[in-house]
């Protein structure tokens, strides 16, 4: 499998693509990675076909790029496993990004992303409901967040959609405000002043409307003189982190963190006590793609795990940079549900194969996608978010 | 045009989601390993062996080529459907069907990708020595259909040395199941040997009955550094010499050197002119120590600036990971490389590295060196920009001076990556006209109709 080096330097937005795709000399090396080529078998639905594909495009093999044509870019997970191996640095993720740009230039793109880049300019949200919802998740908590109307706060902690709007996923952020409160941090959230990043605008092929929100969002934390912008979205994170210097042009003097560095922080500082009586249990880690192999994160959470007393984690063969995504990434779930999950499949087979009764992930996405997997294969291991096992530990 | 009567039989036949004809699809189908590419009419991925034999039988109802493909990694163009027709890829067909752990054999459907067998045997204590450096990206269908070798074949030799028996859909669309589990077998033609190598112009190979042998429970790894390519290349035959016959005998120059450091930042010397990766191997702890030991001697006796030996499994996986990405990573020198295969007798290995050295230098090409120095099997790569015409045409004499220079040498084209297009035109030289006659009858003979695999390995008439 894959060895741990540093991930590839994902180069700043708006690098042409123009000579990139010329280095692939289809050694098909990419294909071994990929988790939907290693689904279907079909060369078709390897990175290589994609970038032969985009070849064809701009050599005039194909003369006119149809829907079919520009399927080939969006039926993609862009969980960049193929750019991380690529020996020709071919960094394919990117190159696919900025060719659905252009298919959607072209009117090309599927409807189902037209209708979420809709949704996300018009509601500033991927889920279509009112922005003024984005507190709803703290409903139920015993007492309202401290961080619910600040003026001022250190740290503004950036829910993301997914946490903050669809209530499978509310225990992510309400786990992380406990985790935030008992360390006494001085943290505020946004409410309805958080827009959504704006990754998926960017990777559906909208960089104009994605620089919308992502300016708004900049200007909303500066407005809270916070210094730093913490995520518990892995996607969120590497988003802020990776893109929004280089898309929107400027130095962006606010700390980027996702929460398992933060939590990793408190826990080392000893700013979060634990419980000596937590239950023996064996864990598996998924590192999302987001956070591992697009922005290196991979000591974080295993430090977090390394710190909680009668937790053992054992690692699936594929993890770290060689980590299998969990099939919900590059809106491919919005596409084809039934291929997001026959991937997700894959992943939650290999977490049982440790004989781990837990797979623990740092995203959102990942945690519901390895759930609903779990059901449907029938298989008895639990999906959980790091955040929400650290609250179960603390005292 | 489209041929829609072929495309609806063939739906009709194995089903139409198994059929795929759109330009994007086809597209899909057009490359191998190389930089050359044709269109298929149509791509198909059968599942069983009635339905490939069911596809080749419509191939010759329509009078179409048929070209077979694993994951068309292959360096020579072989699996390129130059001329259009049916590209019928095997990788749906990736089971292991048995691994007979008394008798030592695998019996594995074509399309089953070789690092998937390999970490299969080896988790019951089995070993499938032939190790190509794709084999993560290449399946066993393709290994033997190229006959692929890899480093380790100093030692265990090649694909073809485990072929114990073969399931082949001929031209006709009868299925052909040819040797068995008895390790002795001299009842009639070795067709086993027949169908190795092929290249997909005899049958199609659907599934496979393989040879295995059990794991070498102690390997050690060594690189040694030289700063003068001369040495490193001498060092082979002595390391010979001394008595050791290492498992891998690998060879890399400072310009591949330079290429894998810059793709993957392992710490490798920039400053020589050669690296050689040996490993030893056996079930005798003493015996691999000793000998490595004893390479490690040799090699600093005969020029090596430095010697260090892997301590971890980590250190040595990361050494092979470096020679198996060597090919891969010459890509970030020059848009285009092409990779050839000659192999010379071991004595010639320093005087062939000097005249492809030299032919490098009289045209201003990059030529970097590689590969299994312990079999004289090298890859020398030239990088070029196929976009520019005058570099184009060096390249094709740079290629005829090269395969002079192996069978000046005597030696030949090819060591493990098959014939395809790219060495056809040179194969009557390397083979001698009658040679070439007896297997043109071969051909004639299984194909008669000229639908399977056409245009490769043989020359025309």
């Amino acid at each position: 499998m894959t060895e741990p080096i540093d991930p590839p330097n994902h180069p700043p937005v708006e690098r042409p693509a123009e000579d990139d795709y010329l280095h692939c000399i289809r050694c098909g090396l990419c294909l071994a990675v990929c988790p939907l080529y290693r689904l279907t078998l079909n060369e078709t639905d390897s990175p290589r076909a994609r970038v032969a594909v985009l070849r064809a495009v701009r050599e005039g093999l194909i003369e006119e790029p149809s829907d079919d044509t520009a399927a080939r870019f969006f039926r993609c997970l862009l969980c960049g496993a193929c750019t991380f191996t690529c020996p020709s640095g071919v960094t394919v993720d990117r190159i696919l990004e900025l060719t659905r740009g252009e298919m959607s230039d072209q009117g090309l793109m599927p409807e189902p992303l037209v209708a979420l880049g809709d949704r996300i300019a018009e509601g500033h949200n991927i889920s279509g409901e009112p922005n003024e919802n984005r507190l709803m998740w703290t409903d139920n908590l015993p007492s309202p967040p401290k961080g619910i109307g600040k003026e001022r706060a250190e740290v503004v902690y950036f829910v993301g959609c997914v946490s903050a709007m669809f209530p499978r996923s509310y225990s992510v952020a309400q786990s992380f405000v406990e985790l935030l409160e008992k360390a006494g941090v001085n943290y505020g959230l946004l409410g309805e002043r958080e827009w959504c990043c704006g990754y998926p605008q960017a990777i559906s092929g909208e960089p104009d409307r994605a620089r919308k929100t992502m300016r708004h969002n900049v200007e909303a934390v500066r407005a809270m003189e916070a210094k730093t912008v913490v995520t518990t979205c892995p996607s969120c994170y590497h988003f802020w982190k990776h893109t929004y210097p280089a898309a929107l042009e400027e130095e962006i003097d606010i700390d980027v963190l996702h929460a398992t560095e933060f939590v990793a922080d408190l826990l080392e500082t000893d700013r979060l006590p634990l419980r000596d009586d937590l239950r023996e249990q064996t864990v598996t880690y998924h590192d999302p793609c987001d956070l591992g192999r697009k922005s290196g994160v991979f000591d974080a959470p295993r430090r977090i795990l390394a710190q909680i007393p009668n937790v053992t984690l054992v690692e699936m063969p594929e993890n770290r940079e060689g980590s299998h995504c969990c099939g919900g990434g590059g809106n491919l779930e919005s596409l084809d549900p039934a291929l997001s999950g026959a991937i997700a499949a894959r992943r939650i087979q290999q977490a049982a194969e440790t004989g781990a009764k837990t797979v623990l992930s740092a995203c959102q996405q990942c945690e519901r996608t390895l759930f609903s997997a779990a059901r449907s294969e029938r298989i008895r291991v639990r999906s959980k978010d790091i955040v929400e096992l650290v609250l179960e530990a603390t005292a | 045009m489209p041929n829609h009567a072929l495309i609806q039989h063939l739906q009709e036949a194995i089903g139409a989601e198994k059929v795929f004809t759109s330009l994007e699809d086809r597209i899909a189908y057009s490359y191998d390993g190389t930089f050359e590419q044709d269109l298929p009419d149509v791509a198909v991925l059968p599942e069983s062996s009635e339905e490939v034999a069911a596809i080749v039988r419509l191939a010759g109802k329509h009078d179409v080529p048929v070209v077979a493909r694993g994951m068309a990694s292959g360096l020579a163009g072989a699996s390129i459907p130059f001329g259009g027709g049916i590209a019928l890829s095997l990788t749906r067909m990736n089971h292991i069907l048995e691994i007979d752990e008394e008798n030592h054999t695998a019996w594995v459907e074509a399309g089953v990708i070789t690092a998937d067998l390999e970490s299969a045997v080896e988790k019951r204590g089995l070993f499938y020595p032939p190790d190509p450096s794709s084999n993560e990206q290449s399946t066993i269908g393709g290994n033997i259909a190229c006959n692929a070798g890899g480093p380790r074949c100093l030692k265990y030799g090649v694909t073809g040395d485990y072929v114990m028996g073969l399931t082949v859909v001929l031209a006709d669309g009868q299925i052909l199941k040819i040797g068995g589990k008895a390790i002795k077998n001299v009842v009639g033609y070795d067709l086993n040997a027949l169908f190795v190598g092929s290249e997909g112009t005899l049958g199609v190979i659907t599934e496979a009955l393989l040879r295995l042998t059990t794991k070498p429970r102690f390997v050690r790894t060594a690189r040694a550094e030289f700063p003068a390519l001369e040495d490193a290349s001498r060092t082979v035959n002595a390391i010979l010499d001394a008595g050791v016959v290492p498992a891998t005998l690998e060879m890399m120059d400072e310009t591949a050197i330079t290429c894998i450091e810059e793709a993957m930042e392992l710490g490798l010397p920039l400053d020589v002119e050669a690296l050689l990766i040996i490993e030893t191997d056996g079930s005798d702890e003493e015996a691999v120590l000793r000998e490595i030991e004893t390479v490690a001697r040799v090699c600093r006796k005969s020029g090596a600036r430095e010697v260090v030996v892997a301590e971890t499994e980590e250190e040595r996986e990361r050494l092979w990971r470096a020679r198996r990405s060597v090919s891969p990573s010459l890509a970030r020198k020059a848009p285009n490389k092409l990779g050839e295969d000659i192999t010379v007798p071991r004595s010639a290995i320093p005087e062939a590295i000097r005249r492809i050295k030299a032919i490098s230098a009289d045209y201003g090409l990059p030529i970097v060196i590689f590969g299994h120095a312990g079999d004289g099997n090298l890859h020398p790569n030239i990088l070029f920009d196929k976009r520019n015409e005058e570099e184009w045409r060096m390249v094709e004499r740079i290629v005829g001076e090269i395969f002079q220079v192996a069978m000046d040498l005597e030696g030949t084209l090819s060591g493990e990556h098959g014939v395809g297009t790219l060495k056809r035109p040179y194969i009557e030289q390397a083979l001698g006209p009658l040679s070439l006659d007896v297997q043109r009858r071969i051909k004639e003979a299984l194909d008669p109709r000229g639908i399977l695999n056409p245009g490769k390995v043989l020359p025309g008439q």
